[in-house]
């Protein structure tokens, strides 16, 4: 049997199709990357080598710096109001029992398997100041002014609340995975030691989640920094460059502007930028379970 | 005693079923709103009312939208797409975290990190230099210029889900089998495989929500109408048709409605594949 | 009516093609030309003549097989970014004759040269091809004259007491009453960003007069001074929506809502081309709005030079063939087909679709809808255009940084300078 489990040909024969696409799909496509971003291509044409110059212009490039902090402000609201929110439905959505709890928790979904072209469309109008929906229910309730949520100032926002709705269901269900999967024993006892709801949630509910709170919030910022299509559908990164992201804003220099060398430049710091916001998330969350150990 | 607690508890669950009834119609809201206007003409958008009973229900809208949007033909390129996608990766993926968790070999814990690097890179930040080797390849306006990102990018996941599960498949059944005189890829196709079918559904419904809905690739990489996806749907039709916001609303409506009624009917299974999906991955 | 005169014209060529199709051998093998088209809506509009110019010259080729990819502008353009950069160029694409776009795509060698003397009795305005042509060589054809304008609907106007406006104080003022009465005053699509850097040039040409527009504005993208005149300019545009005159949130409304604004009877006037002028004919529009659609161009400034019949106007959109396609002459062929006077001109005209950039006078039929009397006399009447907009003036970033700019000077984010010096980064 060792033997049989041994034999290369077949190891090689059961792990090339993942290599292969990993090299075709992945390694590749970032190698060409890098090449690219040492040169001035324009997308067409002649191209010749310029060094770093590429990587010094994106160092004092405001836009790129704009998108990431973008990308800060959505993981921060992701987690500072996306999160609570789904924790606390989740846990009260838990007592609740019998068939409400399933119709809750299937319709809180019902965004994430929309597709992302149909929300961001179906959200412009929704902004929209001079006929959409959140303007009339505004008028509705007597307001007389005219909102523009996708306005200077304010886009990053309503994006943010686009997210939100949209993934909220997501989040929600991770934490009630991670709520159903404490033993009720847990609470009885909690109630026999007289504590009170809140402190049984602070004390045993929380603290028991707390691998769930991890993947939500790694997940969080991840996507955070991943964001593009919804951008790119609602605002297109504007008004201006405000509601940039790092992806949006790689293809806007690559195809509005001609400068797709330096599109790949931004292409290999976003993975860059990834690849470190994985491993300190692992290292963070790491050291705090080492700790308690 | 007794009765006032329940008493008690009786009137906070009704409290908190209003609480939770409120977050549905925020969720639901903009949806019924959608729907509403799909069926209505397009200036009835521009009255003052939240919603509007339509004065005559203008079915034809949704007609528009299936025939002009070529909605049949997308969905059906959506469905193979897709479709051939889930099926390479969930063998894709067993195959290798087989070799990778119980064969014997040197570079298994290299391969094993390079299978779920993907998972940090991001899949926009190849869209530039792919389209590039793709052209070199004459893969453009493939089926292959959706396949391969779409499997590649979805592979880490599925690869981490069933290596997961695999280490917890008990190995007297496949030294039995191979006792018995099987090879190996009979044992993981045979033996592995059918034990995996927990991790195995988990992996279609993630791969499926991953990529039945994107279309920055598509848009990039296709040109002609043969490949395109349900998402063209409404990318094209709000171009064509500018001035009709009835007919633009039904397209989305219609573009939304597959995936929704699969997840109605299979909303159990879904919701349980992607709890376990996202947790473990 | 239109769609008659359309089938009409269609049973004519397919029975002219019966006729010619008698020399041609017949075992000529089968073509298929790709056309990369920005025309997304094939059944109304240039898209449907677009596609039923193909369609007849299928009809007339029976070895020709044309497959259309269609796109709107914006997708139209990465796209196009992206087929630059590959090696599979549709054979006949759409470009705009106009530095930001074409410069790069010519430099690079990806259009081929075509020969001047084809088009001699092909009747194209003076200067209309100029656009298409670098170092003396032809690389496209224009395909219809632009004129920018303000169309507004009567009915709003009278209905406050406005008249057009002659000056840009009246249009202040009309802008005022206009937002009084609880309508928007002009519809604007800052999401394309692109009228506001027209209009800027559209003021500036009534303050500096238009007999320089054109070389004025290249040469102050060239060198990164921009005059008083410009300052002047971009100050009104400000004044202009501090004084309300766009609607709220005017930055992210896209093409079709702005339009939809104004053709659903929100807003009183609408500031967009002369290829709008089939609004008049949109079976979609609501009657009586369609009937009360008019157009007048840029108002006089105060102290400024330029007369009422100097017009923003330019030869934009066009159509090239890749160099290294595989039908090139096939392609050319189809090209030449399209624009032969009675083809693109007579059809786009007769459907009240657009003004070709071809003399399109004898075309005239008597039944035309009054907004197009009304560009056809704009245009007769005018003294002098003001070429290329000074955002497609300069490289492809340029135009990015511009238009972005244009749309930050109009919400506030740039004081006027800070937009000009934002331009003036680019000064060779």
């Amino acid at each position: 049997m060792k033997k049989l489990y041994s034999n290369k040909r077949v190891i090689f024969s059961l792990v090339a199709p993942g290599l292969f696409m990993f090299t075709v799909a992945i390694l590749a496509p970032i190698l060409l990357s890098i090449y690219y971003s040492f040169t001035n291509y324009s997308g067409i044409g002649d191209y010749w080598f310029i060094g770093i110059e590429n990587y010094t212009t994106l160092f004092h490039d405001s836009v790129f710096w704009g998108a990431l902090k973008n990308s800060l402000f959505l993981a921060i609201g992701f987690i500072c109001i996306q999160h609570p929110l789904a924790i606390f439905v989740a846990v009260k959505l838990d007592k609740l029992q019998g068939k409400a709890e399933g119709i809750f928790r299937c319709i809180y979904f019902i965004p994430n398997v929309i597709s992302v072209a149909v929300i961001a469309y179906l959200w412009k109008f929704i902004y929209n100041p001079n006929f959409g929906l959140l303007q009339k229910i505004l008028e509705f309730f007597g307001y007389k002014g005219t909102i523009n949520p996708l306005g200077s100032g304010t886009a990053i926002w309503a994006v943010l609340v686009v997210l939100i709705w949209h993934g909220f269901g997501w989040g929600m269900l991770i934490y009630y995975t991670g709520v159903k999967n404490i033993d009720p024993i847990l609470y009885e006892a909690a109630a026999i030691d007289g504590a009170s709801g809140t402190s049984t949630f602070f004390r045993v509910t929380l603290p028991l989640m707390k691998p769930v709170i991890q993947v939500n919030v790694t997940m969080a910022i991840i996507s955070a920094l991943k964001q593009m299509e919804t951008v790119y559908l609602l605002t297109d990164g504007g008004p201006g460059n405000e509601t940039q992201f790092m992806a949006s804003y790689l293809y806007k220099q690559a195809f509005s502007s001609y400068k797709y060398g330096y599109g790949n430049a931004i292409s290999v710091i976003f993975i860059l930028i990834c690849l470190l916001a994985n491993l300190i998330l692992q290292k963070v969350f790491q050291e705090k379970e080492v700790q308690e150990v | 005693m007794n009765s006032v607690l329940s008493k008690h508890s009786r009137t906070k669950r009704r409290i908190w079923i209003l609480v939770f009834s409120v977050i549905a119609f925020v969720q639901l809201f903009p949806l019924i709103w959608l729907i509403d206007f799909s069926l209505c003409k397009s200036n009835e958008l521009f009255t003052s009312g939240i919603l509007v009973w339509p004065e005559e229900i203008q079915w034809k809208n949704y007609i528009l939208a299936f025939r002009d949007g070529h909605f049949l033909h997308y969905l059906g390129n959506s469905l193979l797409i897709n479709t051939l996608a889930v099926v390479l990766v969930v063998l894709i993926s067993i195959m290798a975290s087989f070799a990778c968790t119980r064969m014997h070999w040197k570079l298994k814990n290299v391969v094993a990190v390079i299978m779920v690097m993907g998972m940090m890179i991001p899949i926009h930040a190849t869209l530039l230099p792919n389209y590039v080797i793709y052209d070199r390849l004459k893969l453009t306006d493939t089926i292959w210029a959706l396949l391969i990102p779409y499997v590649a990018f979805s592979l880490p996941q599925g690869y981490f889900l069933t290596s997961g599960f695999m280490a917890s498949v008990p190995k007297e059944l496949e030294e039995a089998a191979l006792i018995d005189g099987c090879g190996v890829y009979r044992v993981v196709f045979t033996i592995i495989m059918p034990l995996l079918r927990p991790s195995i559904s988990t992996v279609v419904i993630m791969t499926y929500l991953n990529n039945w809905n994107e279309f920055m690739m598509a848009t990039t990489y296709l040109s002609s109408d043969k490949w395109k996806t349900l998402p063209f749907c409404i990318l094209e039709f709000t171009g064509q048709y500018s001035s009709n916001y009835a007919v633009q609303f039904a397209v989305m409506a219609l573009s939304a409605a597959p995936a929704l009624l699969v997840y109605i009917f299979l909303n159990k299974y879904i919701t349980k594949g992607v709890a376990l999906g996202a947790v473990k991955g | 009516m239109k769609r008659k005169a359309l089938a009409i014209a269609l049973t004519a060529a397919m029975a002219m093609g019966l006729v010619s199709s008698v020399p041609v051998m017949a075992e000529e093998e089968q073509v298929t030309i790709k056309v990369f088209s920005n025309l997304p809506d094939r059944t109304s509009g240039q898209g449907l003549i677009e596609q039923t110019l193909f369609d007849m010259y299928m009809e007339e080729n029976p070895n020709v097989t044309i497959e259309v990819e269609a796109l709107d502008d914006e997708s139209y353009k990465t796209k196009f970014k992206a087929y630059a950069s590959g090696s599979s160029m549709p054979d006949l694409v759409n470009v705009w004759g106009q530095p930001a776009f074409i410069s790069e795509v010519i430099d690079a060698g990806l259009l081929a040269e075509l020969n001047e003397d084809d088009y001699a009795d092909y009747n194209f305005l003076d200067g209309s091809l100029n656009g298409f042509s670098q170092d003396g060589k032809l690389y496209g054809l224009a395909r219809n004259t632009d004129v920018m304008g303000f169309y507004y609907n009567k009915a709003i106007f009278e209905e406050c007491g406005v008249e057009v406006p002659t000056t840009w104080d009246e249009l202040i003022g009309a802008v005022q009453t206009i937002t009084d009465a609880g309508y928007i005053a002009i519809s604007m699509d800052g999401s394309d960003k692109y009228p506001i850097a027209i209009l800027i040039e559209d003021i500036y040409q009534k303050i500096a007069g238009s007999a320089d527009t054109y070389s004025n504005a290249a040469a102050a993208v060239e060198s990164g001074s921009y005059d008083e005149s410009w300052t002047q300019a971009a100050q009104m545009v400000v004044d202009l929506v501090e004084a309300g005159g766009f609607q709220t949130g005017f930055e992210t409304t896209d093409y079709g809502t702005a339009l939809n604004l104004f053709t659903n009877g929100q807003a009183a006037m609408y500031y967009m081309g002369s290829w709008e002028m089939s609004m008049a004919t949109n079976e979609d529009i609501d009657e009586e709005t369609r009937n009360n659609i008019s157009v007048f161009t840029m108002p006089l400034v105060d102290g400024g030079i330029g007369t009422a019949t100097e017009i923003c106007a330019w030869n934009g959109g066009g159509y090239s063939v890749t160099a290294n396609s595989e039908v090139k002459d096939e392609a050319i062929a189809l090209l030449n087909y399209m624009f032969e006077p009675d083809h693109w001109s007579k059809l786009a005209w007769e459907n009240g679709v657009c003004m070709s950039a071809q003399n399109f006078s004898d075309y005239l039929t008597g039944e035309e809808t009054s907004l197009q009397l009304e560009w056809i006399d704009i245009v007769s009447g005018s003294t002098s255009v003001s070429g290329t907009p000074i955002n497609d003036l300069g490289t492809s970033e340029f135009k990015t940084v511009c238009e972005d700019s244009c749309v930050e000077l109009a919400i506030g984010s740039l004081s006027v300078d800070e937009f000009y010096s934002a331009l003036a980064a680019f000064a060779q």
